[in-house]
C-alpha cells in the first residue's frame, strides 16, 4: 500500500462535506449499555399486535432493555404490561412465549399468574392474591394488598399495536408518533388487522444496522426481486423520504410491478386486487419509528421487524406478518403467500437483507479498526437518498449526547 | 425404485443442488409446502408453497439470487409406511445439517458443520406406470430459528 492510499483510508469520505458517522456507534460496549438505558428504556416501543391477544387471560412475554415483560388482555378486556417479576424473590413469573391463565398451573389456581417458585399469585391486573402462609411467615408485616407487580406503560393503537415504555409515566405515545403515521393509518386502522405469520432470528450484527437496512433503499442493488420488480419501475424514484421529530421517517407509496420477476405472475400477480382499505393495488408504503422497528405495507401484506438489541454485536429481530381479520380462507392463503414468497424465511429478499447486515456484523467488531461510514446520499429526499438514516442518527445523536454521529 | 428408497434419493439429489432431477420424482400434480407451529402467536404458519412448475421456478431463479452456498445434509428415517393399492403415505424424520461455506465468520467457521432444522416430512405418493411418484410434500419444521434462512427447499 502506498503511504497516500493508507492515508486515504483514514479520512473520510469526501472530507467534511459529506455526512458520516465513526463505526464505534455499532462496535462499542459502552455506547451499547448507555443506548440500553437512554433510548431502548426511553421510548415507547411496539412489541406485538392486540390479536396475538385475542382472548381475556390470554398472555405473551417478551423482553425489553433486558427486563422481562409479560403482556396480558385481562378479564375486562384490557391489554395491561408488567415485569415478569415476582416481587417476593426475583423469579421469572410465566415462562412460556405465549398462553391463556385459565390454564391452572401446576402452584396455582387458574384465572392467576403464580409464581412457581413459592406460589405467590397475582391477578390479570398485577394485584397479589395470595401469599402461602403469608400470616405465619409475615404475621401483619406483609399484606397482599402491599404486594403488586411493577406495570409497565402500555397502550394499543394505530392499526391495534401494543406499544411498551419501560419508564414510569412516560409522555402519551401519540406525542412520540406524532404524524408518522398518518400516511399509513388509514390503510390499518379502518378495520381489524390479524396476525398470520412470526418467525425470529439471532443475527450477529449491531441492531442499528437493520434499521439503516430498512431506512435505505439504496441497497435494492442487492436484490434481484427489487431491481426487476421496483428500481426499473416507473415512479420507483419518485418517492420521497420525509423525517418527523423522535426519530422517525416514512417512505412514500409507489407500485410494485411484481410481473416484472420472472414466474412472478405464478406466485404474485393474481393478488393485484388483493390490498387493504384504501391502498392502491401493489401498493408500498413504509414507515420507520425509532429506534428499531418497521412497518412495511407493500400489495397484499403487512410486514412488522421488531427489535430486541442483545450485546452491541447481536440483535433478536422478529418479523410478523398481518392481513384483515375479515380476510376469507382464500384471501389470507393469498397474503401468507405473498409475505412468504418474499419476506419468509425461504422468501427471496429476507435471507439477503440479513446476510447484508450479518457482513456488515462481521466486518466491524467490537475492538476492530474503525472507520467513517457514509450516510451522504442526497437526491432531493428520493428514495435513494440517505435521508432517512440521516434523521436517525440525527435524534440518536440527541438522545445519547454523542456527537461522533452525522450531522 | 420403492417409496423408501424414492425418499432417500430426493435427500441426497437435494443435498447435490440437483433439484431438477428431484423434480423427476415428482408427479405433475406435486404441491410442496413448508409449515411451522408458532407458539408465540399459537398458530399454524405456512413458510412456502408451490406447486410443480412453481418450484421449478423457483429452482431457475435462485442462482439470481445472493445465496448461502452451504453444503446441507438431510438426514432422513423412514418412520411409517402406508400403502393402499396405488397409493401411499410415509411419515420420516428429517435432521438437516448445514456445513457452512461463505455465510458467517467465513475464515473461522468454513468447513464446520451446524444443525440447520429438523422436523418431518408428511408425503403422499401415487403410482404411475409401475412408478412411485411423490406427489404431495408437507415438510413441518420443528425449528423456527433458521439463521438468515434459505433460497433452498429442504
Amino acid at each position: 500500500m502506498t503511504r497516500d492510499r493508507e492515508s486515504t483510508w483514514g479520512r473520510r469520505l469526501g472530507g467534511d462535506s459529506l455526512a458520516y458517522v465513526d463505526s464505534q456507534i455499532y462496535t462499542d460496549p459502552a455506547l451499547f449499555e448507555r443506548e440500553l438505558e437512554r433510548i431502548w428504556g426511553r421510548s415507547w416501543l411496539m412489541v406485538l399486535h392486540e390479536s396475538e391477544l385475542p382472548e381475556p387471560f390470554d398472555f405473551r412475554t417478551t423482553t425489553i432493555a433486558r427486563e422481562p415483560v409479560i403482556v396480558l388482555r385481562g378479564e375486562d378486556g384490557v391489554v395491561r404490561a408488567f415485569l415478569n417479576k415476582c416481587p417476593h424473590r426475583g423469579s421469572l413469573l410465566l415462562r412460556e412465549p405465549a398462553g391463556n391463565l385459565r390454564q391452572a398451573s401446576p402452584s396455582g389456581g387458574p384465572r392467576h399468574i403464580t409464581c412457581m417458585f413459592h406460589a405467590w399469585q397475582f391477578d390479570a391486573a398485577g394485584q397479589c392474591t395470595s401469599i402461602p402462609r403469608r400470616k405465619a411467615g409475615y404475621q401483619d408485616r406483609l399484606t397482599c394488598a402491599q404486594v403488586t407487580l411493577r406495570e409497565v406503560a402500555c397502550e394499543v393503537a394505530y392499526g391495534g399495536f401494543v406499544w411498551l415504555h419501560l419508564a414510569p409515566n412516560p409522555a402519551p405515545l401519540r406525542d412520540y408518533v406524532g404524524e408518522a403515521f398518518d400516511a399509513l393509518l388509514p390503510h390499518l386502522a379502518s378495520e381489524p388487522l390479524e396476525i398470520f405469520h412470526h418467525h425470529k432470528t439471532v443475527v450477529r450484527t449491531n441492531y442499528k444496522l437493520w434499521h439503516e437496512t430498512n431506512s435505505e433503499f439504496y441497497h435494492d442493488y442487492m436484490h434481484h426481486f427489487n431491481r426487476v420488480t421496483s428500481m426499473q419501475q416507473p415512479g420507483y424514484f419518485d418517492r420521497r423520504y420525509d423525517a418527523y421529530p423522535n426519530g422517525h421517517v416514512t417512505i412514500s407509496s409507489m407500485v410494485v410491478k411484481y410481473t416484472a420477476y420472472e414466474h412472478g405472475e405464478r406466485s404474485l400477480a393474481d393478488s393485484r386486487e388483493l390490498s387493504f382499505p384504501g391502498l392502491e393495488p401493489n401498493g408500498w408504503k413504509l414507515l420507520d419509528l425509532f429506534p428499531g422497528t418497521a412497518v412495511n405495507l407493500r400489495g397484499s401484506a403487512l410486514r412488522i421487524d421488531t427489535m430486541t438489541p442483545l450485546s452491541v454485536d447481536e440483535v433478536l429481530i422478529e418479523f410478523r406478518g398481518l392481513g384483515l381479520k375479515r380476510d376469507t380462507p382464500e384471501e389470507r392463503a393469498r397474503r401468507v403467500r405473498d409475505h412468504n414468497t418474499i419476506w419468509g424465511p425461504f422468501g427471496r429478499n429476507l435471507p439477503e437483507d440479513l446476510l447484508g447486515v450479518v457482513n456488515q456484523g462481521l466486518a466491524m467488531r467490537p475492538h476492530g479498526e474503525p472507520l467513517n461510514l457514509l450516510h451522504a446520499r442526497e437526491e432531493g429526499r428520493s428514495i435513494h437518498d440517505e435521508h432517512g438514516v440521516r434523521a436517525y442518527y440525527h435524534e440518536w445523536s440527541r438522545r445519547m449526547d454523542h456527537a461522533l454521529a452525522a450531522e | 425404485m420403492e417409496i423408501d428408497e424414492l425418499i432417500y434419493t430426493g435427500c441426497l439429489l437435494q443435498d447435490a443442488r440437483e433439484f431438477n432431477a428431484w423434480l423427476e420424482l415428482t408427479a405433475p400434480e406435486l404441491t410442496y409446502r413448508i409449515q411451522a407451529y408458532s407458539p408465540e402467536i399459537r398458530r399454524a404458519m405456512t413458510w412456502l408453497e408451490h406447486d410443480r412448475a412453481g418450484l421449478a421456478a423457483l429452482f431457475e431463479l435462485t442462482p439470481k439470487h445472493h445465496v448461502d452456498h452451504a453444503q446441507w445434509h438431510r438426514h432422513a428415517s423412514l418412520y411409517k409406511l402406508r400403502v393402499d393399492d396405488d397409493r401411499a403415505q410415509a411419515l420420516t424424520s428429517l435432521v438437516v445439517h448445514h456445513t457452512l461455506v461463505d455465510v458467517g465468520d467465513t475464515h473461522r467457521d468454513s468447513g464446520s458443520t451446524r444443525l440447520f432444522a429438523v422436523g418431518r416430512y408428511r408425503d403422499q405418493f401415487r403410482l404411475h406406470q409401475g412408478r412411485w411418484l411423490l406427489s404431495d410434500r408437507t415438510v413441518e419444521l420443528d425449528t423456527r430459528q433458521l439463521g438468515i434462512g434459505s433460497h433452498t427447499i429442504v
